[in-house]
């Protein structure tokens, strides 16, 4: 898909679950206060046909091909020098040198925000002509398949969520005096407990349905910042560090934190699309990847962990170490898509994890 | 190279915790400054254990068996069938995993035998066949770790227990159709250490099962095999409740209660036995009670197989029998990964590992006895001393004990991971079913469970997992 279609199709959607329901629609925003259930998550790559653009060197090789060409056909290897040296190096991984090449997305577009306020040499230039969009993790994800539209995790990333509960990101907007134009207003994220409501299509989400915030297991994913809505788009402060749970089915655990993060959404009373912006934790990047996707996962889509975690140290552009000085986050994008729900919040009182200060 | 340690500090050092009402919420008010306290359960015992001297035991469909063969209560696979001498049976039924399919066809000769194989199947992608399996020179065979159940030549077939001839002519017990083997793992009567009931998934290699009699459960409910017991649900999956407020035989839940529980209703016709009876709610109206406690679905249980009815004070999840409490030092925590979890006594989750190997035999190298090859690459790239960093072991204090038979203090010797002999230093460390439990260096608070999925097929095939009590989004207290 171009991204110009990309963009077609996101404002068709927009359009779409913005016209219609208008009884829904004057009811969604109540005492000042709006909830949004997430639909749609992706790390945000600028594609173009073929990505012959982007990567004309083509695309990274993934676990299969690497293993292959470490360990040729024609001899016999011993499980320890192979299979279990690759496995143990994914977690444990030494400062070594990546033995093989690593494409990095080239190009002057790239989907994001500008993060820091500057224009620099590394610095994108967005799809609707944004100066200084900050977005390395493009430059480090972009020419690997699985990230890139229709990939393994590109894909799976969002249909897991919809079966998976522990996925459920809400955000809630209070103080929200004009949906159109307000100067101050708050956001809180939370994770939820309900399923999504589909539509009666079955393919697409509805707005309106009932979400149950959850404040039990899930205070570490409140968060809350500061914005404000102009012209229809809500924009707010960064934050110190956001965390929201991404997880894999049958891991018992995922969640990326990002630093300095902040929301820029479209909104309207039914929907709202747009991007969490931030420097992720390489860290935590990594540890989420290893746990919740399986080699056998990231050869779908030549996703090597251990040659991906040496790109986002090498990019890494963000939240220097005190001590070391050596950059721990990146920046990155991701493109998120919401509808109206309504959120229940089963207890007075709700611990917020962090806040815009 | 990375240090867990170091991995997950950004949200617990940096950020303030604060406490805000939904009304403040509303208002955009100030933010006070408190931290709440961790979700508390009081009832945690009684939730999920029963106590060393409860009667309950699951009961089950008595049946003829050949002579020489027994049925074992056990505390957490609850009845299985043992030979003479109190060895529990598994079947090793055929599998599908990611390349390729091994273990036993129904009704067809074992494929576990006496030939030690030395490399790997390529069962489970990526990696290709034909790569040399470790510690060649202490591998065992498949017979060597499952004996065959051997038949006498003078034996008859009696039900479900059938003969099949392995390859050496030789009769091989078999149940429901698959040969039947004792585990090298079991010593002592009681034990069911080389398998579980519960479902190891795909991933989890093609394991092996312990079996047993059917459960003595009427038409319309069944079994889960949890990490704490056996819960009854309804054939659909609900979850099924007790209440404190009814009394033996009586149902006390009427108007209100209705609204968020559902009795689960019998037919008109219904035979009552041993712990299962029937009560009247109206004439013509027959509830099932088990061990005379009437018997509801909660109307807000999200999903199949779930405990949040027990969240409702004075209600009870049914189980046929419960595992006893796990060791004093451990704890039971809220997690972020929604539920509850085993801890050690500062609160940290507590991990277990499990690793079968590549080979056709399927062998499994989760317990001190097997290679330690496969451990140590994932939790220290082969190092014992950055793998004992990564995941400590549980150590028990002196003079620990535990009641329950599933949990024991086990010598290790740190460097090889194996059992320490006799008078050698030693770590005392807490196991489970003879495995040795580890707690995750970058865990740096209660709550979480960040080393869940840690290693090959997230955890499943050869990495740790999470010791879950409940899951409220998954099935992982489901799974071994």
């Amino acid at each position: 898909m171009t991204p110009t279609s990309r963009c077609l199709l996101g404002a068709l959607t927009l359009t779409a679950l913005t016209s219609g329901g208008s009884a829904l629609a004057a009811d969604a925003l109540r005492d000042g206060r709006i909830g949004y259930v997430m639909t749609e998550r992706r790390w945000a790559v600028y594609e173009t046909p073929d990505g012959k653009v982007e990567c004309p060197r083509g695309f990274n090789s993934g676990p299969r091909e690497q293993f292959d060409e470490l360990f040729p056909k024609g001899k016999v290897y011993t499980e320890m020098e192979s299979r279990l040296m690759r496995e143990g190096r994914t977690f444990h991984l030494e400062n070594q040198k990546d033995p093989f090449p690593f494409y990095e997305a080239q190009g002057p577009m790239s989907y994001g925000l500008n993060l820091d306020g500057k224009t620099g040499p590394n610095d994108y230039q967005g799809p609707l002509g944004e100066k200084g969009v900050d977005n390395q993790l493009y430059r480090a994800i972009g020419c690997i398949a699985a990230y890139r539209m229709g990939g393994v995790v590109s894909f799976f990333d969002t249909d897991d969520m919809y079966g998976n509960a522990y996925n459920r990101w809400l955000i809630e907007l209070t103080g929200v005096d004009d949906m159109v134009n307000d100067d101050e207003v708050t956001v809180t994220t939370y994770r939820g407990l309900n399923e999504l409501h589909r539509d009666g299509t079955g393919t697409a989400f509805a707005p309106g349905s009932t979400q149950q915030v959850d404040v039990r297991w899930g205070k570490s994913f409140v968060s809350q910042l500061k914005g404000k809505i102009v012209n229809g788009v809500l924009t707010t402060e960064p934050i110190d560090a956001l965390k929201w749970p991404n997880s894999q089915p049958g891991v018992f655990s995922g969640y990326y934190i990002m630093r300095g993060s902040r929301l820029h959404l479209d909104l309207t009373q039914r929907a709202a699309q747009g991007v969490l912006a931030g420097y992720v934790d390489v860290e935590s990047f990594s540890h989420q990847l290893n746990t919740n996707w399986a080699t056998h996962h990231q050869s779908y889509g030549q996703l090597s962990a251990a040659s991906l975690h040496r790109a986002l140290r090498r990019l890494a552009d963000g939240y220097a170490d005190a001590k070391t000085g050596v950059n721990t986050a990146i920046s990155s994008a991701v493109q998120l898509s919401f509808v109206q729900a309504y959120l229940v919040h089963p207890q007075e009182k709700t611990v917020i994890a962090s806040k815009a200060r | 190279m990375r240090s867990p340690l170091k991995l997950f500090s950004v949200l617990s050092t940096d950020l303030p915790i604060v406490l805000v009402t939904s009304a403040a919420l509303l208002g955009g008010a100030q933010l006070a400054t408190a931290a709440e306290p961790a979700a508390a359960d009081s009832d945690v015992s009684s939730r999920y254990w029963q106590t060393a001297n409860a009667p309950d035991h699951e009961l089950y469909v008595k049946e003829a068996m050949p002579p020489g063969f027994q049925v074992i209560a056990t505390e957490l696979e609850g009845p299985v069938f043992a030979d003479s001498k109190g060895h529990t049976l598994y079947k090793w039924p055929l599998r599908a995993l990611r390349n390729g399919a091994t273990g036993d066809r129904e009704g067809r000769p074992s494929a576990c035998t006496n030939e030690v194989l030395r490399v790997s199947a390529g069962l489970m992608s990526p990696y290709p066949p034909g790569l040399v399996l470790p510690d060649l020179d202490q591998r065992p065979s498949c017979v060597d770790l499952w004996p065959p159940v051997l038949a006498p030549k003078d034996a008859k077939e009696v039900g479900k227990w059938t003969i099949i001839q392995r390859d050496d002519g030789a009769g091989q017990w078999a149940y429901g159709g698959y040969p039947l083997y004792t585990s090298s793992l079991d010593r002592q009567t009681g034990d069911v250490n080389g398998g579980t009931k519960m479902d190891a998934g795909g991933d989890g290699g093609v394991v092996r099962i312990p079996v047993g009699p059917a459960p003595a459960v009427p038409p319309g409910f069944k079994i889960a095999f949890s990490t704490t017991g056996h819960m009854i649900t309804t054939d659909d999956g609900a979850s099924v409740y007790t209440w404190d407020g009814d009394k033996s035989g009586t149902s006390n839940c009427f108007k209100e209660c209705l609204t968020a529980w559902t009795p689960v209703l019998a037919p008109e016709i219904v035979k009552e036995r041993d712990d299962w009876t029937i009560i009247k709610r109206a004439p013509g109206v027959n509830q099932w009670a088990f061990r005379g406690k009437p018997l509801y679905t909660y109307n807000y249980d999200r999903g199949s197989r779930n405990f949040w009815g027990a969240d409702v004070p004075g209600w009870h999840n049914v189980y046929t029998q419960r595992t006893l409490r796990p060791p004093e030092a451990f704890t039971v925590q809220d997690v972020e990964g929604g539920g509850q979890v085993l801890a050690d006594s500062r609160g940290r989750t507590i991990y277990r590992y499990n690793c079968r190997d590549d080979s056709f035999a399927q062998l499994a190298c989760d317990n001190p006895d097997s290679t330690q090859a496969y451990r140590m690459a994932i939790c220290g790239d082969g190092d014992p001393k950055l793998c004992r960093e990564t995941f400590p072991y549980v150590i028990a204090p002196a003079g620990a004990k535990s009641t329950s038979r599933l949990w024991s203090i086990m010598a290790i010797d740190p460097n090889t991971g194996h059992r320490a002999a006799p008078g050698q230093e030693s770590l005392q460390v807490w196991a489970y079913r003879d495995r040795p439990v580890y707690t995750y260096a970058g865990d740096d608070k209660p709550g979480v469970t960040n080393a869940d999925g840690y290693g090959e097929f997230t955890g499943r095939r050869n990495g740790f997992k999470a010791f879950v009590l409940w899951d409220i989004f998954g099935s992982n207290e489901f799974r071994p």
